[in-house]
């Protein structure tokens, strides 16, 4: 059991755990110290000094964040010098470089500001010294403005610590601290993957969305907490949207991806800039004209009904929400008996385990991945293989491709060496098996022999290819000549040889959110959600359904996926 | 019951601080029982009188040698000094010149802007001539800071009112803006 310690904060006794700081028991008990450089996902530092507090026989204030408690210890919190000393370190962080609020993004969910708000700081003491101070906008996506930075090293603590990405640090020395990337290069340039964890913790406006800035402070937008559909990592995300527009997303830090997203779940998604479409389709003398649902939905009956079920075959993206996959099973095998596929592999054949979570992961001393380019398309579950190996785990690679991966891996493998390889593991106290859409039968075969001993963790080529290997869907169209195919495919763009399949059909519903070359030859075009806009639930990489939620109301004319299967079973 | 004196004036400012004087509205009007207002930018009377006020307020930035005439003026006519919005207090949007050396900003307003054929930098000796933008306080000792850009109407009122209780006003919660 884990030794309770007695102390007093402001005079009130506290029991706090052997081993936590001032601030964590401070906070337990319900008592606010504020902070700036610290933050409950990232190591304490002791950058700021604004939880600077009173404790009985140390000749100084000291940190709250930093400082262990320790057995009999008193602590004020606000006593008039703590608030004094408070005000001085404010004064001191205002007059080091730009902080004008009036004409800040930040200004209003700013917490230097809020601080000063806190303390009545209602002018500066000490002037600014103006020092001309550079703005590095050479990132697509967010920008850096060192003039409002406090060096609180926020950033640099997240950029180490959950992405494992170690780009960030500062150079110089006091006043002329500065942060900067690699060797003093452009950020634009550095290694720097864009996952964005530096800012959404950032506690000034140093660190600023482009798509987002100036569009909403915290008190005017909506979060609307949901479930990242870019990849099978299935991150926690919090989709920030006002007046029905979605503004940017940020990581949900309770969920198992603890706050971190990538470039594809954070970004790419906002700047998504595809011909929508709008309402149903049908074609008409060799063009697609808009139509109703039922028009639509008629057409699709009709032509279901006068053809044999062993004619129709209908795939899906592995990207669609559980009820989604389970209707459309429903509908097209249960009530007319048709084929139905998934477009991506479900590592269904494979015959392996799943169950591991990415803080058992972290924690492990060796991982195996196998078929897989996690820092390529699943990158938060790269991020976590690169934390676990900065502290200490050895990274086993078996491929014989390019993987970014590569230049992490302890011991790299061929797929011929994999027995090698799992030997390795099999020496491990907490092995971890990783492995993706490349794994064939034969790995499969041999990485059987870990099921007792390592933790495994699937990596689906799509989203949510854990249902569709529930449902026990196949993946692929190979040899399945059929008259009707029904092509769910949500945001997805689909592959060159699906497109070619399809255009052999004699009719071809494509259910999809944007135009491309599949809408062409489609008899029937029904509109899909988009990822802001769906409800229900999915899988994510550790088998957990998790819900995903709609963040603004549906457009006019769109309806869900499952709500269309319904009205179509009603027409069959 | 005399009235007290109150006079206001402004250095480089944009006038949202005198927006939001007139913001006050009908409290305004109940103030005046109490508060001659000797002058003002937008009344006929510029000049703080030669017998001096009670309070004195000052919006915007100390920004060339005119402005720093006027703030002496002011500090030399009344007992409490009251630097008014985020200009006055802190410096405002006019310090983003001091990024840049003078010459340099100069050119740049009336030589580089987009909108500017043949422009030159004014040289008249009738001119003031520009200096580096500080808030009221580092040019003559101000003695009640009101932030905010600008600072709203209950603010300013809270502050008009608590002086004429005789306190030294304390801006908390909604009161105390920077933006």
């Amino acid at each position: 059991m884990e030794k309770m310690i007695n102390l007093r904060i402001n005079g009130r006794q506290i029991r706090a755990r052997s081993g936590q700081t001032v601030l964590e028991a401070a906070k337990a008990a319900g008592i606010d110290i504020p902070s700036l450089c610290h933050h409950p996902a990232i190591a304490p530092h002791g950058a700021c000094r604004i939880c600077l507090v009173e404790i009985e026989r140390q000749r100084t204030l000291q940190p709250a964040c930093t400082f262990p408690v320790s057995e009999g210890m008193k602590v004020e919190t606000e006593s008039p010098k703590v608030v004094e000393e408070r005000k001085f370190v404010l004064q001191m962080l205002f007059s080091e470089r730009n902080h004008y609020c009036m004409f800040c993004e930040m200004s209003g969910d700013c917490e230097l500001q809020a601080l000063a708000y806190q303390y009545g700081l209602d002018h500066w003491l000490y002037q600014n010294p103006y020092p001309k101070i550079s703005v590095d906008g050479t990132r697509k996506y967010f920008i850096m403005d060192h003039n409002r930075c406090i060096l609180c090293r926020r950033c640099i603590r997240a950029c180490t610590e959950l992405a494992a990405n170690n780009t960030l640090g500062v150079k110089f020395r006091g006043a002329k601290t500065m942060v900067s990337a690699d060797m003093d290069i452009s950020f634009g340039e550095s290694t720097c993957v864009a996952c964005g964890s530096c800012l959404q913790v950032c506690p000034t406006g140093a660190l600023v969305d482009r798509k987002s800035a100036y569009t909403g402070r915290n008190a005017q937008v909506e979060r609307t907490q949901s479930v990242c559909l870019f990849c099978s990592v299935g991150c926690g995300i919090e989709i920030v949207t006002r007046a029905g527009r979605v503004l940017r997303v940020e990581g949900e830090w309770e969920e198992h991806n603890r706050g971190v997203l990538c470039v594809a779940g954070r970004f790419e998604p906002v700047y998504d800039n595809r011909e929508r479409i709008k309402t149903p389709l049908i074609r008409k003398n060799g063009d697609l004209v808009p139509a109703t649902w039922d028009e639509a939905l008629d057409v699709i009956a009709a032509k279901l009904k006068t053809t044999k079920g062993n004619q129709v075959g209908a795939w899906t993206t592995c990207k669609t929400l559980n009820l989604t996959m389970s209707e459309l099973f429903a509908v097209f095998q249960g009530k007319i008996g048709a084929y139905v596929g998934v477009l991506e592999p479900t590592l269904a054949e494979l015959e392996l385990p799943l169950g591991g979570t990415l803080s058992e992961l972290v924690a492990s001393d060796c991982i195996l991945v196998v078929g897989a380019d996690p820092l390529s398309n699943h990158r938060v579950l790269g991020y976590h293989i690169k934390r676990a190996r900065m502290k200490g785990a050895q990274i086993l690679l078996v491929s014989d491709k390019s993987n970014e991966l590569s230049g992490f891996a302890d011991k790299k493998f061929t797929p011929e060496e994999l027995s090698k390889a799992v030997k390795i593991c099999q020496a491990a106290a907490t092995p971890f098996v990783v492995y993706g859409g490349e794994t064939t039968q034969k790995d499969a075969e041999k990485l059987a022999g870990l099921k007792r001993k390592a933790h495994f963790i699937p990596i689906f080529p799509a989203t949510n290819g854990y249902h569709a290997k529930v449902l026990g869907l196949r993946s692929g169209m190979d040899g399945n000549n059929k008259e009707v195919i029904y092509l769910l495919l949500e945001d997805v763009t689909p592959s060159e040889e699906v497109v070619k399949r399809a255009q052999e059909v004699k009719f071809l519903i494509v259910h999809t959110s944007y135009h491309g070359p599949i809408t062409k030859t489609a008899d029937v075009v029904l509109p899909s959600l988009l990822w802001y806009e769906q409800e229900g639930s999915t899988y994510n990489l550790e088998g957990k359904k998790v819900p995903v939620r709609k963040a603004v109301p549906l457009p006019e004319k769109l309806i869900p996926e499952s709500e269309v299967f319904t009205q179509l079973a009603a027409r069959l | 019951m005399t009235k007290v004196k109150v006079a206001m004036d402004w250095l480089a400012g944009c006038a949202g601080c005198e927006m939001s004087v007139l913001d006050m509205d009908e409290r305004l009007v109940q103030l005046l029982d109490k508060i001659e207002l000797t002058s003002t930018p937008i009344t006929d009377l510029k000049h703080p009188p030669k017998d001096g006020v009670t309070v004195g307020i000052l919006s915007g930035t100390v920004n060339n040698t005119t402005n720093v005439e006027v703030a002496k003026e002011m500090r030399e006519r009344c007992k409490i000094l009251v630097a008014l919005g985020d200009c006055a207090v802190f410096g405002g949007l006019m310090t983003m010149r001091n990024f840049f050396n003078m010459e340099e900003a100069l050119k740049r307003a009336y030589i580089e802007t987009e909108s500017t054929v043949d422009g030159i930098i004014p040289s008249s000796e009738e001119l003031c001539k520009p200096i580096k933008a500080v808030p009221v306080g580092q040019i003559v000792k101000v003695d009640v800071h009101l932030p905010g850009c600008p600072p709203s109407a209950d603010a300013i009122y809270h502050v008009l009112t608590e002086l004429l209780e005789g306190r030294i006003p304390v801006l908390t919660g909604d009161n105390l803006k920077y933006d």
